[in-house]
């Protein structure tokens, strides 16, 4: 597993703590019920924080699943 | 340490399940999710025994969730207030009116909303914490042309927000965080998250959010304040080495070069002042530090210092000697002294004290140190009994010396002991609660009681509150012991019993339990005792009564009482009458 996708792990983690590493990376704002938008703010911090990016918070809404955010994570990361 | 939000997150899930809950109030403006998540986490992580749950209210209404609060069943309260709390035109989200012309009447809107909120607080219950920040964000660009000036108006409105912390600081007794403090940790220039305000309601930068959380929960469980200090004398309480210049070549003055050590004097005679026990352990010559110890400009009192041992013997020794006089644990205690081996010295054989370099006249270090002090003893309040503490640990040296020197008959018979039992004090007396939560030989179970529970417990039908206090021919030793139960048909059920170990050896416990089966005319006593790590004090008292150690909860009857009771010489001078709540 390449750094950026267990680093995203974590942070999905850290705000989705009842799901396994499986469910999260098959996460999508439709199958995961506590992924609202309180939850997305929060994973939009943490994801931030982490990985010292800003996020296009007018984007949120494409980014509605692990894969959707990783791409985008993968994407901006090297420019940091 | 910066807390980071994953880590806040994992902390403000860490609560046990079956702890008691915790619940406070968070009342703000904003969108509240990530402070109250740091704010969980700090006050999970100063609180690891109980269960916090941080409640918020609606988005902009701090006035209504405050005035709300009071009908919820919460232990604390905490306002971040900010500027779009007085008016939403204070706020980037809600500045859709900006002109001069609007002035006048937001700071009228804001006036009237600091009342509003300052009435709300005082409708709080007294033993409710509340934490308050003031507004640290930017105003919006509304008052002044030229952003390097301040307006009249804007002027103003800063000091009515100062005049409603003053207000309710001395009013209510909220806790105002120190906006200096905040200022270091967290800089004004890096608060604001614009972006993050105008998408979601979040104004906070994270590291903001998180240096904010630490300090409002600093305010509402703060740490337990040391109790003792323990200073080295050469190069320390004084500069130069007393045995080589002599007691009139040790020196504290600006010319000198040695103004640091009149600081750290002051700030010691500060200490004592407010009742932090002050001793010093110095490798020296007795007579040539008792004659520095009596020089005229020395800016703490010699008799503020107490134990003094001087000798050529390592500091450990002289370290555990005070321990032992002040009757306090290591963990409680603060050493400091100039030399990094000597600090070695006592941290390794006594393990938890908090050993601290005095740094001379390497100046940032001095005044961080000054600072350190200062908030290692610093408390909110300072009691009568604080004051007291010092006379009564020599008081206790003078009974202790007095007792070895006569039969214990005799001396507790001649020792003109007064006890008086207080059924009347109220659940808002702090120095009654203070006593409960920091005692831990003499404690029933061990458990730690917070104002709203406390003041649950003297509500219910049946509820007893004795608080006593004890003096004899060697001085006073103030209020020193509490006893909280509720009467139960023809017995009395106590939860709470301590009493100050500075009160050991006079029978003041016994006289209690007589004082108690009479007051409340029972034939019974229950304990609710737990064995704790530090309560053996009080163990051995219970073994004497019913002649084996005690495991758990228990009853004692009144036969059982008097048929191990000592004599008691005590003259028991006020009793109030046994009042139960209720």
């Amino acid at each position: 597993m390449d750094n950026i996708r267990a680093s995203l792990l974590k942070c999905f983690e850290a705000v989705f703590p009842a799901l396994s590493p499986a469910e999260i990376e098959a996460a999508t704002q439709v199958s995961v019920a506590a992924w609202d938008s309180v939850a997305a703010i929060t994973l939009v911090s943490v994801i931030e924080e982490e990985f010292g990016i800003l996020m296009d918070l007018d984007r949120l809404a494409d980014l509605d699943s692990f894969e959707q955010v990783l791409d985008f994570v993968r994407a901006e990361a090297p420019r940091t | 340490m910066r807390v980071r939000l994953s880590e806040a997150l994992r902390l403000a899930r860490s609560a046990p399940g079956n702890g008691a809950p915790f619940v406070v109030v968070l009342a703000c403006g904003f969108t509240p999710h990530l402070l109250q998540t740091f704010l969980a986490a700090h006050l999970q992580r100063a609180m690891p025994t109980r269960r916090v749950v941080v409640e918020s209210g609606l988005f902009a209404d701090t006035a209504g969730t405050l005035e709300s609060a009071v009908r919820r069943d919460v232990q604390a309260v905490v306002l971040p207030l900010e500027w779009a709390d007085l008016d939403p035109r204070l706020g980037f989200r809600g500045a859709g009116a900006w002109s001069a012309a609007a002035i006048p009447e937001i700071a009228a809107s804001a006036r009237s909303m600091l009342d509003r909120i300052a009435g709300a607080i005082a409708a709080l219950p007294a033993g409710w914490p509340v934490a308050v920040a003031l507004p640290g964000l930017p105003l919006p660009p509304l008052f002044s042309p030229v952003g390097v000036q301040a307006s009249a108006e804007e002027l103003a409105l800063r000091a009515g927000v100062e005049a409603f912390a003053s207000g309710i600081a001395a009013g209510r007794g909220c806790a105002v965080l120190h906006s200096g403090h905040l200022d270091e940790l967290s800089p004004a220039a890096e608060r604001y998250d614009f972006r993050s305000d105008l998408a979601s309601g979040f104004p906070y930068k994270l590291g903001h959010a998180d240096a904010l959380a630490a300090g409002l929960s600093a305010l509402v469980a703060p740490a337990a304040p040391r109790k003792g200090l323990i200073t080295d004398l050469d190069d320390t309480l004084w500069s130069g080495t007393v045995g080589e210049v002599g007691p009139d070549g040790v020196t504290w003055d600006l010319s000198s070069h040695s103004q640091v050590h009149s600081l750290y004097q002051n700030l010691l005679a500060a200490l004592a002042s407010e009742g932090v026990l002050i001793g010093a352990a110095s490798k020296n010559e007795p007579a040539a530090v008792e004659r520095a110890m009596g020089r005229a400009d020395l800016l703490i009192r010699p008799e503020r210092i107490f134990p003094c041992e001087v000798s050529w013997n390592a500091k450990s020794a002289a370290v555990e000697r005070i321990l032992r006089t002040w009757n306090v644990g290591a963990d409680s205690v603060v050493f400091v002294d100039d030399s990094p081996m000597e600090l070695a010295e006592v941290a390794a054989a006594h393990p938890g004290i908090e050993c601290i370099l005095f740094p001379g006249n390497d100046y940032p270090k001095a005044f961080a140190l000054l600072r350190r002090l200062r908030d290692l003893f610093g408390k909110p309040r300072v009691s009568a009994e604080d004051a007291l503490r010092l006379e009564s640990i020599r008081q206790g040296e003078v009974f202790q010396q007095s007792a070895a020197g006569s039969a214990p008959e005799t001396f507790l018979e001649r020792a003109d002991a007064e006890i008086a039992v207080d059924f009347e004090t109220g659940a808002e007396d702090n120095r009654v609660l203070e006593l409960v939560n920091k005692t831990n030989q003499f404690n029933l179970n061990g458990v730690r009681c917070a104002p709203a529970e406390w003041r649950a417990r003297l509500a219910r039908p049946g509820a007893v509150l004795a608080v006593i206090g004890y003096r004899d021919r060697f001085g006073p030793l103030g209020r020193i012991a509490v006893a909280q139960g509720r009467v139960e048909g023809s017995r009395l059920h106590i939860e709470t019993w301590v009493m100050s170990c500075r009160a050991f050896a006079r029978r003041i416990e016994h006289r209690t339990l007589q004082t108690l089966l009479a007051a409340c005319h029972v034939g019974e006593l229950y304990f609710d005792f737990a064995p704790t790590a530090r309560n053996s004090p009080l163990q051995e008292f219970f073994g004497g009564l019913l002649e084996a150690l005690p495991t758990g909860p228990f009853a004692l009857s009144r036969e059982q009482f008097e048929c191990h009771c000592p004599p008691l010489y005590h003259c028991v001078v006020e009793i109030k009458e046994a009042k139960t709540y209720g």
